[in-house]
Formats: C-alpha cells, structure tokens, sequence
C-alpha cells in the first residue's frame, strides 16, 4: 500500500516512541482480565442475596412455614381456627376497606396537587414541592402523634369525633400518601409532550375533553403505578394505625404485633403474616406490571419539562385553591398542631418544659433511657442501616442495570430486580417478627444476634434497599451503554469504567439514596419495635412508649419527641433533595 | 457511457476536489488492492476473514444474522469506507472489530495478532459514536485526556497531547469548558479529539457525523479526512451516505443485508459498481437494459447504439445494464442547445412532471420510458436558471430562461459521464 508506507516513513519520532510506550502499557495476557470481572460479577450479586437470603427470605419463610408446620408435620389447623375467627375476617375487611379508601382518596388529591405543583411554574413552588414531600419520610409514629393531637377532645377537631376512628386512619394513611401520587405522577406530568395536547386541542377539543382523552390516558400508566404502590403502603401501615386505632381499629399488621407480643401466640401471628404475605404478593404484581408500564411510557416523554406560569384562567385559579385547601388543611393543619401543642406544658401553660424533660427517662420512670439518649441510639443505627442499605442496595443497582448478552443471564437479571422490591411490600412486622423466630442462632451458628443490637440497623436495612435500589437503578439505567464501550475502547479495563463512568454519573442519585435510607432508617418502627431492646430503644419506639402511658408529662414529651424527629427526618430529606437536582421523583 | 478507463481519470482529477479532499489521487491504493476479500497478508493493519455476528441467539435458534461472512482489509494509514443502507450489518461489524460484539464466526487479526479473546480495552483501538458520548461529568480537556489516563500516561505529557488535540480539531482553548455547552458540531471534535489522543492503532468511526446538518456535515468531513490524514491514522468509517464515505475515505466497501459487495476506491467504484444493488444505493436512478436501449427510443438513434457494446471492459460480455446517474440524464431544449450536439446515443421524449431549482443547477423531474417501462426520473437542464443579468435584460422570446414548466415535453439523453454499466440481474 503505497500510502502506507508513505505514512510510516513521515512518521515523527515522538510520535512513534509515545505510540510505543501506549501500547507497551496495554498488552496484558487476556486470560487474567476475563477471570477478573466474572468474579467481581460473582461477588455483586452474591453479597446482596445472601443478604437477602438470610435476613429476609429466611425469617420470613420460617414465619410462613410455623403456620403450617406442628411438630415437625403439616397441620393446618391453626389456619382452621385463626381464619374461623370473625375477628380475623373483620381486620381482613378493615385492612382492605382503609387500604382501599386511603387509596382513592390519595389519588383524588393528589392529582390536581400533581397538575399544580409539576404544570404550572410560579413563585414559592419549590418550596411547596418540598412541603409535599415531607410527610412520605416522616416517621409513622410521628404521624399518629400528630393526627392524634388534632383528633383527641380537647384538639383542634376534637368536635369531628375522629379519634378512634376508620375516617381518622384514613385522613392519616391519605396524608403520607398524597406526596407519593404527586411525585410519581407528577413527574411524569411535567415531561409530557404538552404538543399532544396542543394538536388536540387544535382539532377543537375542549379542555376538558383534552384532559379526558389525551392527558389523563396518557398518565395512566403513572396514576395506575401510584395507585397500586399507596394501596401497598396503606394494607401495611402499621405505626399509624397502632396509635391513631385504638382497640377498635386495626389492620392484619397490628393483630400481629397484638398477637406476639401481648398474647405470645406466635401461630396466630404466623397465620396472620401469610394472610398479610397474600395481600401483599397481589398488590406487588400489579404494581410491577404498571411499574413496566409506566417505564415503557416514560421513553415517549422529553426531557425538558412542560411546566408554564401560572395564569389567571378561573380553571388554573380553582386548582391552585384547591391545592392550596390540600397543603393546608392535610399537611400543614395537623404538623403545625404538634408543633404547637408540643410548647404546651402538662397544664396547658406555653413553654419549653416538654423539651427540657426530653433529658428525662419520662413520669414514674416509663422510659429506661431519656429521649436524648434515643435519639443517639437512633441516629446510630440509622448510619449503620444507612451504610449497610446503600451497600447492599447499589450492588443490586449495578447488576439489575446491566443489559447481559445471554438470554439466561438477563431472565436472572429481572428475576434478582423483583426479588428485592419484595422486601418494599412485605410488611416491616413480618421481618422484624421473623428476625424474633429464627435468628437467635443464624445460620445454625450458636450465636443469638437477638441481644447483639447488630439486628435493629439489619432490619432497617431491609426495608430501606427497595429505596436504595429504585433511587439508583433509573439513572444507572439511563447511562448509554455507549458510554462505557467508548471508555472500554479508549483502555479502561472493567473496574476502571465502573470508577469512572459509572459511579460519577450515579454519585448525585447515590446522595439522594443515602438521604432517603437515612430518613427511613430513623422513622422505622415496625421491625424495630420487635427488635430495640429497652436499653436501645430508638426515637420512635420511647415515642410510641411514651403515648402508651398514663401522665400528661409523658403525652407533653412524646410530642416533642415527635417534633424533634420530625425536624431531622425533614431537614435529611430535605437537604438529600437538593442532590436530586430537578430529575423527577421516580423511584417508585 | 461506453469507456469506463477515461470516464474515471477524468472523475479522478475533477471530483475529489469538490469533495474537500485533501491528499491527492497519489495516496490512493491502486485498483489491485481494491479486491472483494483478503488482500496482500503483510501481517501490518486489520484483517478482517469471514466475519459473522449474530444477534438474539439462543439455545438452538440462530437469531439474526448482521454480518455474514465479511472478509475485508485495511491497510496501514489507510481510511476504508463501510457503506450500506441502515441494518446493512456495518455496524455490527465495526462492533466485532472494536471488540464489543462476539463473533460468531471468522476471525479479525490485527498486526497479524489474531484478536479473539483480547478485551476491548486491551485493543488499543480508537472508537467514536454518532452522538459523540462524551463523558458529561468531564469537562473538554478531561474527555479527551480519558484513554491517555487510561494508559498512565504522565500528567504533563497529557495536557500537552491534550492542547495539541484540541489544536489539530480547531477546538484551542476549549478545554476547561463543559461538554453540555459545545454544539452539535463541537462535540464530535472533541470526540475525535478523544478517540485520536492514546494514538490508536487503529479508529472506529460509527456515522461520525449523521446527527449533524447537512452543510457542517460536509465541512466536518473534509476536515475529518484532513485529521486522519495528518495523524497518519489507520481507520474504519461506518456511513450511509455515500456523499461523505468518498470525501473521507481512500476505499469504499458497500454492504448489504450482511454482505459485502464491492471494495474499490470512490472514483473506481463511482464508475464501475459491481452490480444493480451497489449503483442503486451509490444514487443510480434507472436502468436500461443495453440491448433494449438499442431497439427502442428514437429512429435514428440505432447506429449511435452500435459502437455500444463491444468496447466494454473484459468479462463485460453478456447482459449489461446501463446505470444512469444523477447526472445522467438531460434535457435537450432548443435545437440549438449545445449538448444536441456533444451527447452521442438515444433520444427520449419526457413528459415534465416539475422543474426544481437545486444547488445551481435545474433538476427537472420527467416521466420518461427508457425502455423498461415508464419512470419517474431527474433529467439535469443545461439552460441554467436566469442569471442575474438576464433579469434586467431577457434574452429570447421564452421568460422562463428557456425552463421546461409542467406538461411540457422534452427530449431527453443520456450523458454518458453520469452512467455506468453494470452486470444484469
């Protein structure tokens, strides 16, 4: 090739010496590559499922099986007494009939919330934006507390005869809800391509009709996830409905918590959990089809958002009151009511005297630590879950992101991705309670983890994974394999696209994931509330404690527990947002 | 139309310059290297023998096949063209090059290294999309220094390789900005400028400049052919547009359905494609079957189709189909139109269907049967559009500057500078 060899003969020196070096410094034997991503492969899944495995499908599948198993031989009896029971079958109905209302009416609200708060662009949205999602992270317990202060006589709707009552749960289970329907579909709201809309109105659509047969359908697949995801939450709330319930209410959930551990009928709980399993396993595998759904309409959206101000029109003026009706009246009525009740002594008088006894271990001693010391106990176990959550939770991230070549491989890929947002559905109760049954020797190793304290940050971790993992996959998922095959071409080696392709562009989501672990993590209550020894007892746990008990103190102290846990659960979700930076709410 | 050799000398001197090239025909790898297949095995460039990539395949089932059986070479510092319609399989197969698909057949060898089982990363080769993908957490200078950390290269020596790069792409001073704020154009600098930094031994270009308009397309093109060149780089260039596979590369070689059909150079395979598909893709607009053009069109035109097929190339014996280009095609109007002159062959009455106005020149679109049934064609006018001074003062009794309008009907000819021959069938 005449060129060719004209090309080499040209060639500058520097240039041929440098080109040596390059190369010299690539030509490894290809064997050893191979075998060293397999195993680094081998390890990122391996470490997340024996972490699930053990600390979730274990307990949980020994819970399951003790409702079966008598004596070492299948009896089903204890299902033939606890389902003959009308009081199982009433927490059945109760379960469903607040998990269904709290639902449609988050749904309800939560729409034109959505509209106003993702379509329309206007002064104060930021911050409104964040005041909607505040309540998701807030603790359970906190969220009791605060409806309860409102409900009770002497409270602001004391009139409403609320406490104790089905419509009180269902206010509550609707107010941490409402942000969920909000993010999920306003998000997708605000990318919408409004040119749809525009060609349909231009066909001399109506605006009504334009929302009916072009915007609503459209967002179906996002309501349709939302829906099924509130229904999920709301059949497994349990910290809300143990203290805004009373004797009188209760869910499938709290009959478990009443079962173990005031009545140490653990069949009954374990009867109980599978009942709660099945609920739960149908409203998951509707959830995953709209998930599907949703994500295979989210590729038809821009990336730029459609939000425009906010206009006069008698339409936008009536949103936009009556969104402003929902923050109010739902959101901030009832924390502004703790607040407020929490500067209120046990005699009525305005001061810091809950706060102050916050040092204190409560009227009559009804705490063994003070509340101060709880909020240490819980912020360390939440660093730990946090750390042990973000581990287990990005690994599973990068896997499930990976699009493998083999048919096989990419099955395993879908399967390992749903077998974590298992752990999202199956209530908090169940694992702690399983936690209780099975790990008092783990993995056969004589060695009770039950008083070791490592088991409350475990739990935690649990619930917190699905977070982690649905925070990090979609942004992992949206990096261009491209990317990392120009980055392979150009000599790095697997490890090295990973460091350097794939952990910077996930770092900001990783931050969010973090924040959203940590807030979690500090407001658990479920699992914690088998697990925290008295001595160890975290911040929701003396909270619940503390309302339990007689004394006007006690009640005074547990609503400022409460603000204080609210504030730092608030202000960790709050600062995790701004990493966000404005991608939309789409991790569930 | 009949003789191909002056045909193409005369292409040779004419069209690379409007193409923006930048080397001469010098450069040029003579016809002898341009053979479908393996060439001369120096053991230097990239041999690629019998390539296969196969996709979706599972337990049994074969999936699709995307390149099937390629064989193809390139020599050092030469640029070699992979041209095809979209899902031709030339990507697929500038993948298996780079290493990021597995081949499912053949072999691809490498200074006469045989490259199955090296990683991508181990290739030492350059690659550069479409769209850039430039990495968006890194600014200009560190998207560009990427392969150069790669391969610990020394910091000092990296920003200087760096601001050379960034020189060479015409892109000085660009370093500390962010790729978010480059345009279109820009960023395929700065991607070649990355691609080219580590001194690959070989680069991969996958539509390099599709996603860009169609006038900094071409200029980039020339530029790109310009970098290339100066940098002595060996490389691969994937397109559909053939317009740009003849301004940056020194070989095209046409693919289709997972095939290669031709390897020649641009003016070589211009001039002679190797049969019906590879002229039909090139921009070939009919074709006529060479006896049949004898014994149909005009009286009279049968002795100018006489001289006609004896003087073929060797092996052109048999049926031969007259591929008529772009350009292949005029309108006659006026009797005293020079080119009723100079065009030797057939005569065709054309119905006009539109007369259009397009890069200086006026396309006319004729419904015209050159004897394979009637087609819609574009038949170039030698009556250029009026020029500037004929506005103020019209010459001739017809204002169109003597354009056909629709409905007219004009006499066409075949210019046998915009045809070529190629095998029927």
């Amino acid at each position: 090739m005449d060129r060719g060899n004209d090309r080499l003969s040209l060639t500058t020196d520097a240039g041929a010496a440098d080109q040596d070096v390059g190369r010299g410094m690539r030509a490894h034997s290809a064997t050893r590559v191979l075998v060293g991503p397999a195993a680094a492969w081998g390890l990122a899944v391996g470490v997340p499922l024996l972490f699930l495995g053990v600390f979730f499908a274990w307990p949980v599948v020994s819970l399951v099986a003790r409702g079966f198993v008598t004596d070492g031989a299948l009896d089903l009896g204890g299902f033939g007494e606890v389902l003959g029971r009308p009081r199982t079958w009433r927490l059945v109905g109760l379960t469903l009939g607040q998990a269904t209302l709290g639902t449609a009416l988050s749904v309800l609200l939560g729409l034109p919330l959505a509209y106003t708060l993702y379509r329309r662009s206007f002064p104060g949205r930021t911050l409104l934006r964040g005041l909607v999602t505040v309540p998701f992270v807030l603790p359970t317990v906190v969220v009791g507390v605060a409806f309860r202060t409102l409900f009770v006589h002497s409270g602001l709707l004391g009139a409403w005869g609320l406490e104790e009552s089905l419509a009180g749960i269902v206010v509550a289970l609707v107010f941490f809800n409402v942000s969920v329907v909000v993010r999920t579909v306003g998000g997708l709201w605000e990318r919408l391509d409004p040119r749809a809309e525009q060609a349909a109105a231009a066909l001399g659509a109506s605006p009504w009709r334009v929302l009916r047969t072009v915007t609503l359908p459209s967002l179906g697949p996002a309501i349709a996830s939302a829906a099924s995801v509130v229904f999920l939450f709301c059949a497994t709330a349990f910290g809300v409905v143990l203290v805004l319930g009373g004797v009188r209410f209760g869910t499938i959930e709290t009959e478990i918590w009443v079962r173990t551990t005031q009545f140490l009928d653990l069949r009954s709980a374990s009867v109980l959990s599978v009942l709660q399993l099945v609920v739960v396993t149908l409203a998951l595998f509707v959830s995953g089809r709209a998930r599907a759904r949703r994500e295979a309409a989210l590729s038809l959206v821009s990336d730029v958002s459609a939000a425009r101000p906010l206009r006069w029109t008698p339409a936008d003026a009536l949103v936009l009151l009556v969104s402003l009706a929902i923050v109010g009246g739902l959101m901030v009525l009832p924390l502004a009511g703790l607040v407020a009740r929490s500067f209120r002594g046990p005699t009525g008088e305005w001061g810091l005297s809950n706060y102050v006894a916050l040092g204190t271990t409560g009227e009559r001693n009804a705490l063994v630590v003070t509340v101060w010391e709880a909020l240490g106990n819980s912020v360390r176990t939440a660093l730990w879950a946090t750390l042990i959550a973000v581990v287990v939770g990005g690994l599973v991230a990068l896997v499930v992101s990976r699009r493998p070549r083999a048919h096989g491989a990419r099955r395993a890929v879908a399967l390992l991705d749903a077998a974590f947002m298992l752990p999202l559905g199956v209530s908090a109760v169940t694992v702690g309670f399983g936690f209780f049954v099975t790990l008092d020797r783990p993995l056969g190793i004589p060695f009770d983890l039950r008083t070791s304290g490592a088991l409350v940050p475990i739990a935690q971790a649990v619930v917190a994974v699905p977070l982690v993992v649905r925070t990090v996959l979609p942004v992992l998922r949206a990096v261009d394999p491209r990317l990392r095959e120009v980055a392979a071409v150009l000599g790095s080696a697997p490890g090295r696209v990973l460091r350097t392709v794939d952990v910077p562009l996930a770092a900001r989501s990783l931050g969010l994931a973090v924040g959203f672990a940590f807030a979690v993590s500090l407001g658990e209550f479920g699992a914690t509330s088998f697990l925290a020894r008295p001595d160890a007892a975290t911040l929701p746990v003396v909270i619940f404690r503390l309302i339990g008990r007689p004394g006007a103190e006690n009640y005074g102290m547990a609503l400022a527990a409460s603000v204080v846990l609210a504030a730092l659960t608030a202000s960790v979700m709050m600062l995790a947002e701004r990493l966000r930076g404005d991608r939309a709410g789409e991790e569930l | 139309m009949r003789d191909t050799a002056p045909r193409e000398a005369e292409r040779a001197e004419a069209g690379p310059g409007e193409a923006g090239r930048v080397v001469g025909e010098p450069a040029r790898p003579g016809p002898a290297a341009a053979q479908v297949g393996p060439a001369v095995g120096d053991g230097a460039g990239l041999e690629v023998t019998s390539a296969v990539v196969r996709y979706g395949g599972r337990r049994g089932r074969a999936g699709t096949t995307a390149v099937d059986g390629v064989s193809l070479s390139v020599a050092p510092g030469e640029v070699v063209a992979l041209l095809g319609p979209s899902g031709c399989g030339k990507s697929s197969l500038l993948r298996a090059v780079a290493g990021l698909e597995p081949l499912a057949g053949g072999r691809v060898v490498f200074g006469g290294d045989d490259l199955a089982g090296v990683p991508v990363h181990r290739r030492g080769f350059g690659l550069m999309f479409q769209d850039g993908q430039l990495f968006p957490h890194r600014d200009v200078s560190r998207n560009v220094a990427y392969g150069l950390e790669a391969a610990g290269v020394p910091r000092a020596e990296r920003a200087a390789r760096v601001a050379e790069l960034l020189s060479d792409v015409g892109l000085d001073g660009y370093g500390p900005r962010a790729v978010a704020t480059l345009s279109g154009g820009e960023r395929q600098r700065v991607a070649l400028a990355r691609a080219l930094a580590p001194r690959p031994r070989l680069l991969l270009l996958d539509e390099p400049l599709s996603a860009l308009d169609r006038g900094l397309r071409e200029r980039l093109a020339a530029e790109l052919r310009e970098v290339l060149v100066a940098t002595r780089t060996t490389a691969v260039f994937v397109t559909h547009d053939h317009d740009e596979a003849f301004a940056v590369a020194d070989r095209v070689a046409v693919m289709d359905r997972g095939r290669l059909l031709q390897v020649a150079p641009p003016a070589e395979l211009w001039g002679a494609p190797a049969s019906r598909r590879v002229a039909e893709f090139l921009g070939y607009q009919a074709f006529v079957p060479e006896g049949l053009a004898g014994t149909t069109g005009r009286p009279g035109a049968d002795s100018a189709a006489a001289d006609g097929p004896g003087e073929r190339e060797p092996g052109g014996s048999g049926d031969r189909l007259v591929a008529v280009g772009p350009a292949g095609l005029r309108v006659l109007c006026g009797l005293d139109n020079p080119a009723r002159a100079t065009l030797p062959g057939l005569r065709w009455e054309a119905a006009v269907v539109a007369t259009a106005f397009r890069r200086g020149r006026v396309e006319v679109t004729v419904d015209v049967d050159l004897g394979a049934g009637t087609e819609r064609l574009v038949a170039l006018s030698d009556v250029g559009p009026v020029a500037p001074g004929a506005l103020v003062t019209p010459v001739g009794p017809r204002s169109g500057g003597g354009l056909p309008v629709t409905g007219d009907t004009v006499t066409v000819a075949l210019d046998p500078a915009g045809c070529a021959t190629v095998p029927a069938g």
